[in-house]
């Protein structure tokens, strides 16, 4: 299920979290409800754990990770590092990069299986990703943007790429990934879509601003809801009718 | 909510032939596209010199410029366009930290905004792909939306922050029995917008609110813009030194820096006005860092408004 939320009113809910298979990563000094929410969908499966990264709350486009591993930028302090290969799961592996982009969560988008990349990043850095979190690795753009990790988000059972993407890039991206792939907006019409929103295979949380065809489409192609063999029309006309918040 | 047909400001010739609204609408374009017609050519025979003769400034200093070298000087053509549902994300960023770092329905409040097309204005740039919004100016009457969430989660938010037991009564007043004819008087801008549009954008929308009394189609919604008191919620600079503040009115305006130059008049014609501090955090410059960011609420009555134009114009022109 998609759940809509805020972080001191602003709806880019990806910038402040950072979700995977086997953790989240939540900033430090939102208000408890942020955090709680996560807890109250994730506390049995998987630990949450509030951060900072450089000393800052941007953690969700300052990192990249899969539920292999975890990579963060240079900027990010010792105290961060090892708090972080404290907290998180053993078989994470929590590794810090020399690279010249730290912004690593806007030049890197990732599933468990495949990674697309920022066309400049290093040679090292890209051998790094396929090592830590165990992926393959591709130097692509999305309709002509190169911050890959800012435009798509996507899960291993689907993806969510920039409202301008064309049906051939999008057709290539798909057959790069292996999933379905659409492409749509967050948060009322915002093309960002890594930075209005995060998500795993089983959950999804996006920006309060979020409209309800934006949150319907995202829970089908991530196929949150419990599958039903109907057409894609029924499932937009039940979500156009269900004002849920 | 409904999808209003966008409706792009085209530039027309001025055609003043009849006294429909929407004449008079495109009677206001079109003036203010000569005013930028005129300083583009650089002619002498607009209306507003001074204002003529500070681009015609910019523009020399441009020419003279290398094409390479930017000295910073900009060009831009600023046009004043009814809010549409188009300029959400733009509003939403200049309204962020209306009501300090309080977690409220900020979508709905600006929902309110761009719906009201009547009255209200988003000041952009001429053929900007973007869809920058660089100012939003506009009057919402407080009892008219007293049932949607924002307006009631700001009433509330007001009553806290106002710890001057004078005052609260007042308020209480103005955002109670009074609600219908108070109007919220809601500007924002980018902090380097030039201030010669301000004696415009103010006139557009107390003209527009004057005009919306005659041609709202509704009894109703023309009463609703018959407005007795007007309330802001600003931000101003108060000096940290609590004793300064106290000090003669010879001192004040050490003891407080306007970051919008109409606050001080308005602050002169309140009824009443009161300061709240702020909790978000305060980015202080080397020059200001004897001041704290602190919030002001003021009531200005109606009756005075044409007054406050007089003054800002007075203001505009002599700095």
């Amino acid at each position: 299920m998609a759940t809509r939320l805020m972080f001191e009113n602003s709806c880019e809910v990806g910038v402040f979290s950072k979700l995977t298979n086997a953790y989240c990563l939540v900033a430090i000094g939102g208000s408890e409800s942020f955090y709680s929410t996560f807890e109250a969908e994730l506390a049995d499966v998987i630990p949450v754990v509030k951060t900072s990264i450089a000393g800052t709350r941007i953690i969700g486009r300052l990192c990249a990770g899969n539920k292999n591993g975890l990579i963060l930028p240079h900027t990010t302090t010792d105290q961060e590092l090892q708090h972080l290969r404290n907290t998180l799961p053993d078989q994470v592996v929590v590794q810090r990069v020399d690279e010249r982009l730290s912004a690593l969560g806007n030049c890197i988008a990732c599933n468990d299986h495949v990674a697309l990349t920022h066309t400049d990043l290093d040679r090292e850095t890209e051998e790094l990703i396929a090592d830590v979190l165990g992926v393959e690795v591709f130097r692509q753009t999305i309709a002509g943007n190169i911050l890959v990790g800012s435009y798509c988000a996507f899960s291993n059972r689907g993806g969510l790429v920039h409202p301008h993407t064309s049906i051939e890039d999008l057709d290539e991206l798909s057959t790069l990934l292996q999933v379905p792939l659409v492409a749509g907006t967050v948060n009322r019409g915002s093309e960002v879509i890594a930075a209005g929103m995060t998500v795993n295979d089983w959950t999804a949380f996006c920006g309060a601003d979020t409209t309800a065809t934006e949150l319907s489409v995202i829970e089908s192609v991530f196929k949150l809801r419990d599958a039903q063999p109907t057409a894609i029309v029924d499932e937009m006309r039940k979500s156009l009718i269900d004002s849920y918040v | 909510m409904p999808r209003k047909p966008t409706r792009h400001r085209r530039l027309l010739p001025v055609q003043p032939l009849t006294f429909s609204p929407f004449a008079r609408s495109v009677a206001r374009v079109a003036t203010a596209y000569l005013l930028n017609h005129h300083i583009r050519d650089a002619t002498q025979q607009s209306a507003g010199v001074e204002l003529n003769e500070k681009l015609k400034k910019v523009d020399r200093q441009s020419e003279s410029s290398e094409d390479e070298a930017f000295d910073g000087v900009v060009q831009a053509d600023f046009a004043f366009f009814d809010p549409k549902p188009d300029d959400f994300h733009g509003v939403k960023t200049l309204l962020q930290t209306y009501l300090d770092n309080k977690q409220w329905d900020l979508s709905g409040f600006i929902d309110l905004i761009l719906g009201q097309t009547t009255v209200g204005t988003v000041v952009k740039l001429e053929g900007d792909e973007d869809n920058g919004v660089f100012s939003v100016i506009t009057a919402l009457n407080l009892g008219r939306y007293k049932d949607h969430k924002c307006i009631t989660e700001l009433k509330e938010f007001l009553l806290n922050v106002c710890q001057d037991k004078d005052k609260i009564g007042n308020l209480r007043a103005l955002l109670g029995d009074k609600s219908l004819n108070v109007g919220l008087l809601v500007s924002q801008r980018v902090v380097n917008l030039p201030p010669e549009l301000l004696p415009h954008l103010y006139d557009a929308l107390f003209d527009e609110v004057s005009w919306a009394t005659e041609d709202e189609p509704t009894e109703e919604l023309r009463n609703s813009f018959h407005f007795k008191f007007y309330i802001l919620v600003s931000k101003i600079y108060e000096h940290k030194n609590a004793n300064q503040k106290r000090s003669s009115s010879a001192d004040k305006d050490e003891a407080i820096i306007y970051i919008k130059p109409e606050d001080e008049i308005f602050r002169k014609l309140s009824i009443w006005s009161f300061l709240f501090p702020l909790q978000i955090q305060q980015v202080t410059t080397h020059e200001l860092k004897n001041y704290q960011l602190t919030g002001i609420v003021m009531a200005v009555k109606a009756e005075n408004i044409s007054s406050f134009r007089q003054q800002l114009r007075t203001l505009i022109n002599e700095s």
